[in-house]
Order: C-alpha cells, then structure tokens, then sequence
C-alpha cells in the first residue's frame, strides 16, 4: 500500500483563467467554438494521470457591462454537460466533473443527464452543485431577480436529497417545499454506482452542505493558514453526519506559472498582467464583490468598506481579507485578482511548485488540488511535463491509473 | 424519384423493464452503418413512459454520438417540461458547433403523461395551457438562437476586441410562462439554428408547426392517409409567410417485422410526403434487420440516395438557413 498521495483536477476554462488569457499571443483564441481544443486538453490530463477535468458553468454572460463583456473572452463556450458527453466518447479513464445550478434546473431532469453521463462514461462522472449567485442568470429564469443568499440554500438542499435518493435507488417519492418526484430514476446505474458530488460553497451554509452530501470540496484559499483553517472547519463538520474525515476529499485552487527558472516564470506571469485593461480588472474583482460600482473610487486608493454580500460570501471576505492584510489598492488587488479569480497563485520552477504543494498536502491543508493553468494549452502543457513528473518523483502522485472509475481514482466509497 | 426522398429513422433507445439496454458502442456502430448507407438523420427519442429504461438521456447521447460520427444528422427530443428554455436553448446550440451543423431538435407537443409527477407538478398541466407553454418555450429557444450574428466574434487579440457588441442581441422576452432576458452565451451555431423537427401535432398545432419547424413527422396509417396529412399540413405553410418546401414532412412508419421491403416501397412511390421517418426498437435484430435487408433492397431499387447532400443536416435536407440577421 502506498503512501498516501494528492488528488490533481484540472480546471478548464476556455483559453485560461487568467482574465487576459485570450490574448496571450500563443492562448487558442477560438476556444469557445472549438470542441477539438477540449479534447485535447482533456487527453493531456489523462496522459498526466489527473483524477479529473473539472468544468465551471453559469447560465448567463458573465459580465452585464457590455463595454466590459466585450474586451474578455468569457460571453461564448460550449455548455457543459453536452462538452463531457463529447469527452466521455474521447477518453477512457479520467473523471468528467461539471457544474449544473441547483437555482435553475430540476432535480429528476439533472438526476438522468449526470446519470446518462455516468453511463457513457462507464462510471467518470461527478456534478459539481452550485447555488448560482449572479443576478445576470437570474434574468434569463424569471421576472423576480436574484432570489437570497438562504432561500437559494433551502433549495439547494432539498435539491441534493432529491437527487441523491435518485441516484442511489433509495425509495421514490418526495413531495417538498420546492420539488415533488414521483417515480424512481430511469436510468439504471453505472459501474461507480452514482456520480461524484462536488461541491464549492465555502459560505456557512455552504460548508454545511457540503458536509452533508459532498464527495469532493474545492475551494479557494490564499495561504497555507487560511487554507488549514477551512480543511480543519469542513473536516469538523463530518462527524456530525456520521462521515469519516476521509468521506471528503478537499481540493483548493492553484494557479501555476512554471518554468525552468523562477525568474522566468515570473516573467512569463509578468507578461500575462501586462494585458489587463484596467476596467476588465476593476470589473471582475466588482462581480465578485457583489458590488456594481468599484469604478467610481480612486483605483489607487484602498478598497473601501463593503455591505455583506448576497452573492458569494466566502470569496467576498477573502478578497477583503487579502486586501487589508497586503494593503493592497484597488487597482493592485484587481490585478492580483485577475490571475485566478482569489485562488492561490505560485510563480516558479517545477521544483518549487511541487515543495509549495507538498507542503499544504503534508501540511494538513489539503488532500489535492485543483490545477488552474493561466492559459490554455501552455501553461497545462507546462504543468504535464515538469511538474507532475516531480510530483510523481517525490511518491505524492499516482504514476498510473489504478482504477477504472472516478469513486475509484479518489479513493470514496461506492455508494451503498 | 427515390432520389428526392429523405429518409430519417428514429430509435426509441428505452428497452422494456427486465430487458437489457443497448450499450453505447452498440448504438453508435448501427448510427456509423445507416450514416455510411446516405440515411439523412437519426432521431433519439427519450421517452419517460411507464416501466422503460435506458442507460442515456438523449442529448448526451447525442453529443457522445456527434464526435464519432462525420455526415449524418443527429436529432433529439427533449421536453419543453423537463427543461428551463435557456438551459435547453444552450444545449441544442453546444451540440450543433460540436458535430459542425447538424444538429436537430424534436420538439414533441405531447406531454408524457409520467413528465408532469417527477417536475415538481403533481397536479399535472392542462393540455391548453401545456400548449401554450410549448409555442412559448420553443419561440423563446428560436429567439435565443438568433443572438448572436453569424460574424459577431472579432477574436482581436492586439485590440483587446473578442465580440462586436452589436451583433449581440438581447431576447428580452416577458410573457406568460417565461421571462428570458438573454443573450444565450454559446455562440451563433454552424446552421444558424439546429433543425427543429416536431412531432406528435394535434389538429390545434398544425398551424403553429407550419409556421416554426423546419421538419413534421407525421403518423400515418396508410400511403393515402399520409398524403392527406402531408397536404393539410402543406396548405398551412403558404399563408405563414414560408414556401411550403421549407418545411418538410416524413411520414412515420414502424419497422415491424411484417413492413417488409415490397411496402416500404408502396410509401416512397405514393409520394405521400417529403420522405418517410422508419422508427427502430431498441433492439438489435431490428438493427441489424434494417441495415442488413432493408436498407440495402432499398438501395438496389434506387429509393435511397447513397450520398449526404452537403455537410450540415439542412443541406442534407435542402432546407434553407436558419434565419439569422
Ligand atoms: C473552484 C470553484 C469553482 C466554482 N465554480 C462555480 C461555477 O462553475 N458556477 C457557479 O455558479 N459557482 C461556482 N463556484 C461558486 C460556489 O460553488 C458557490 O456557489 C458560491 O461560492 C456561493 O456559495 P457560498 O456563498 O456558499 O460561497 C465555484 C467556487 C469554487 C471555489
């Protein structure tokens, strides 16, 4: 028996995280249009041996301010779960994780297509569930707006019962507050039993939800205390559900820059933020702030002080956080934030990533991590070869796949 | 004329309770075998009738099917109950840039009278306003097709441009059943708009049908039944403002073991309608009945073309653009 070893994610998103990753002179600016470029992608990952490739969603632009929407990239992509079916077909061991809201689909509709996932997949499927904060998807699913931060919670946890008892053939028949199921799921299960659950609330109820039902928690966390204090606080809440420490598996955000000397990695970083507009900076650190006007104070100036947000509270208090304790402007935190959107970002060699990811993995602050590369395909390309190789040097990472299914990659228990 | 004949067949992929599924290899090696044959589309179907059960939902299915497939149309229904219009209007449109235009959706006005107890409506949904509902969904996905033009991405790297912002457009759609403010964040699709077929019309659709759907499959007991279907619903297209060939009617005939080659026949050379929809069970035998016997008797008697018009599903079935702006 091994020791133990880090779960790796790899986090698509398009041409990159970084907001200006499109324009990088080498990024494939046409990846929204392009289902090649994710089956690329995705086999690089497989070739490394990630557990999964993760994709995020939201049902709506991400950005309202037209003049803002239109310097990113972010207002076209493929939806999600028509994107993992396609990768299903195209690859053969690694896990497939996507996102689907819970504030805008139906339980018994969401059950089958992650259980037909699962299916055409032979058990590599896991739903990523999300209480959609952006008032921008809202419009397209009713006059009423943006429904509160606890009403969207409730929902989201009669919507993971719903579904679980789905999947895991417990008896049919639910008449709720926000849903009623008649008949058993009908479709039969896969080899995994039932999709992975996933889950990024970081909020408290979040946390709480995700003690409850998740099999995987990613998060995002700046440093290595932070991140400790949040795996330790999930961890917490396991007994109380009758769940083992080792039930959840806890991947935080990294975002890597490698090269073969840090100070061309930094360099290789440096270039990447020369491309941020100011306003496209200023706008995204505002959606996520859950504040429409950051514009109007001096962007050299400090972050003035914030209503709590009905959005998403956690990254909320973690950009604030970030900003008090490096006393960071506005315009500075906006460039910080323009990276990885407040995950954790490291700069450097391949050895000096792997001994800042050893550490929070050894450090008690994480059981993987989920890779956010600043641009697509480059930076992965970066990761697969000299990073991973490292990792797999040192004993943390797999060298090959043991198993067949995603439950079996992440070491969780077939449901019973 | 077998030459201007479509041919689509339809798999209902639900196997009857105790029976086992069709496995995803074995559904996509009879799509490569009809695709090879000139068939112009394959419909999925995703029944939620009573006591049946299969291993995929059909727009997954469809995009697993997408990239192992190059010519042949691929068609799913999905239900105006089981999905929110923005969700569904997405999907359609990923699945079209991803099998490179050809796409379709069918679009059934008939509810499945197991749908309403599993969508959180235990009470059911009366037929009217159902219908209601569905003209109103399917407008909204249309509209949302339409929002982006077809050279609205700039992909200006030097610039800092990716999108022109006039050629995204806003729905803004408030009605009674649906407020969508829009625009969809999947781009302009390869055929402006996935194909949509409708299928189970009652006489209060036909003349909603007439105006939107690019394909009707209509059942039809007979040759001379069908003809009298198609030409009703031919008559409908004019006054909506369209030519009646941009709507093409399939009769629907079952593939049972007595529909032999001789009364295939009998269907193409009524010429009853623009082409005949053959629905499949899901089961094997019948697979390899169509493709092994039929298919190729039909083939022999020069009913069935050989070769894929062009490269999207509506030049496979001359049908015109989507409409775009
Ligand atoms: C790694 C990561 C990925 C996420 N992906 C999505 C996403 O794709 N769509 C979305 O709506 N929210 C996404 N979120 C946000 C959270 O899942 C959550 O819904 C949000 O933070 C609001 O919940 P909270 O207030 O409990 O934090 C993500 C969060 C993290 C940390």
């Amino acid at each position: 028996m091994s020791a133990r070893q880090m779960k790796l994610g790899l986090f698509l998103w398009a041409t990159g995280h970084h907001i200006a990753a499109w324009r990088h002179p080498d990024a494939h600016v046409t990846a929204g249009i392009d289902i090649e470029h994710y089956i690329k992608l995705t086999r690089t990952a497989e070739a490394a041996k990630f557990d999964m490739i993760f994709c995020e969603d939201a049902a709506g632009l991400r950005e309202a301010n037209i003049n803002i929407a239109r310097q990113t990239s972010r207002s076209i992509g493929f939806e999600p779960i028509s994107l993992l079916s396609v990768l299903a077909a195209q690859t053969e061991r690694i896990g497939l994780v996507s996102t689907a809201s819970t504030s805008y689909n139906e339980p018994y509709g969401l059950a089958r297509a992650f259980a037909s996932l699962d299916n055409l997949s032979g058990g590599r499927a896991g739903w990523n569930l999300v209480t959609s904060a952006s008032p921008i998807e809202a419009a397209n699913f009713g006059s009423t707006g943006l429904r509160p931060h606890a009403d969207r919670y409730e929902r989201a946890r009669e919507f993971a019962t719903v579904i679980t008892s789905l999947w895991h053939r417990k008896a049919a028949g639910h008449d709720g507050q926000s849903f009623s199921v008649r008949d058993p799921l009908d479709i039969p299960p896969s080899p995994q039993g039932a999709p992975v659950m996933v889950q990024a609330g970081a909020s408290d109820d979040g946390k709480d939800l995700a003690a409850r039902t998740a099999d995987v928690v990613f998060s995002a966390a700046q440093t290595l205390e932070e991140a400790k204090a949040f795996y330790d606080d999930l961890k917490g809440r396991l007994a109380a559900y009758g769940r083992q420490p080792d039930d959840v598996k806890i991947m935080p955000g990294v975002a890597p820059t490698v090269a073969a000397t840090k100070a061309e990695a930094q360099a290789k970083y440096d270039a990447l933020q020369e491309l941020i507009p100011d306003d496209v900076g200023v706008a995204l650190l505002s959606s996520y702030l859950s504040i429409s006007d950051l514009w109007r104070y001096p962007i050299d100036g400090p972050l003035p002080e914030l209503p709590e947000s009905e959005g998403m509270k956690s990254r909320q208090a973690l950009v604030i956080e970030q900003a008090r304790r490096d006393g960071l402007s506005i315009r500075d935190l906006a460039r910080y934030f323009a990276g990885a959107r407040g995950h954790w970002r490291v700069v450097g060699t391949a050895d000096q990533i792997a001994d800042e990811l050893q550490a929070r993995f050894e450090g008690g602050a994480a059981d993987g991590f989920n890779v956010m590369p600043s641009w697509f395909p480059g930076e992965l390309d970066a990761f697969a070869t000299m990073v991973v190789p490292e990792l797999q040097r040192r004993g943390l990472f797999r060298k090959d796949y043991e198993g067949r299914t995603l439950r079996e990659h992440l070491g969780l228990k077939r449901p019973v | 004329m077998g030459s201007t004949m479509y041919l689509a067949v339809s798999l209902n992929i639900a196997s009857a309770a105790g029976q086992a599924g069709l496995t995803f290899a074995e559904i996509a090696g009879f799509v490569r075998k009809v695709e090879a044959a000139g068939i112009d589309m394959v419909v999925i179907s995703d029944s939620m009738d009573e006591r049946s059960s299969s291993p995929f939902e059909a727009t997954t299915l469809l995009a697993a099917l997408a990239t192992v497939t190059e010519r042949i149309g691929l068609v799913a229904s999905a239900s105006t109950l089981a999905h929110q219009p923005y969700n569904l209007a997405r999907r359609f449109a990923s699945l079209d840039i991803i099998s490179h235009g050809r796409i379709g959706w069918n679009a059934t006005m008939r509810q499945n009278p197991r749908e309403a107890a599993n969508f959180s409506r235990p009470e059911g949904i009366a037929d009217d306003d159902f219908r209601r509902r569905a003209e109103e969904f399917i407008g909204i996905v249309q509209g949302l097709w339409r929002g982006w033009d077809a050279d609205a991405l700039l992909f200006d790297k030097a610039a800092g441009r990716f999108h022109d912002p006039e050629k995204m457009h806003l729905l803004d759609h408030k009605g009674e059943f649906f407020s969508v403010r829009g625009p969809l964040n999947v781009a302009r699709s390869p055929q402006d708009m996935p194909v949509l077929v409708m299928s189970g019309l009652a006489a209060a659709d036909l003349d909603f049908g007439a105006r939107v759907a690019d394909v009707i499959l209509v059942k039809g007991k007979s040759p001379t039944d069908a003809k009298a279907a198609c030409d009703d619903l031919k008559r409908r297209v004019s006054p909506a403002g369209r030519t009646p060939d941009a709507v093409k009617v399939l009769m629907t005939v079952a593939a049972t073991p007595e529909l032999a080659t001789n009364r295939l026949e009998d269907w193409f050379s009524a010429e009853s309608c623009d082409g005949l929809n053959i629905a499949l069970p899901a089961d094997l035998s019948a697979f390899d009945d169509f493709t092994d016997r039929l298919l190729p008797a039909l083939q022999r008697r020069g009913l069935v073309r050989s070769i894929h018009h062009g490269t999207t599903l509506r030049e496979h079935l001359g049908l015109g653009a989507g409409g775009g702006q």
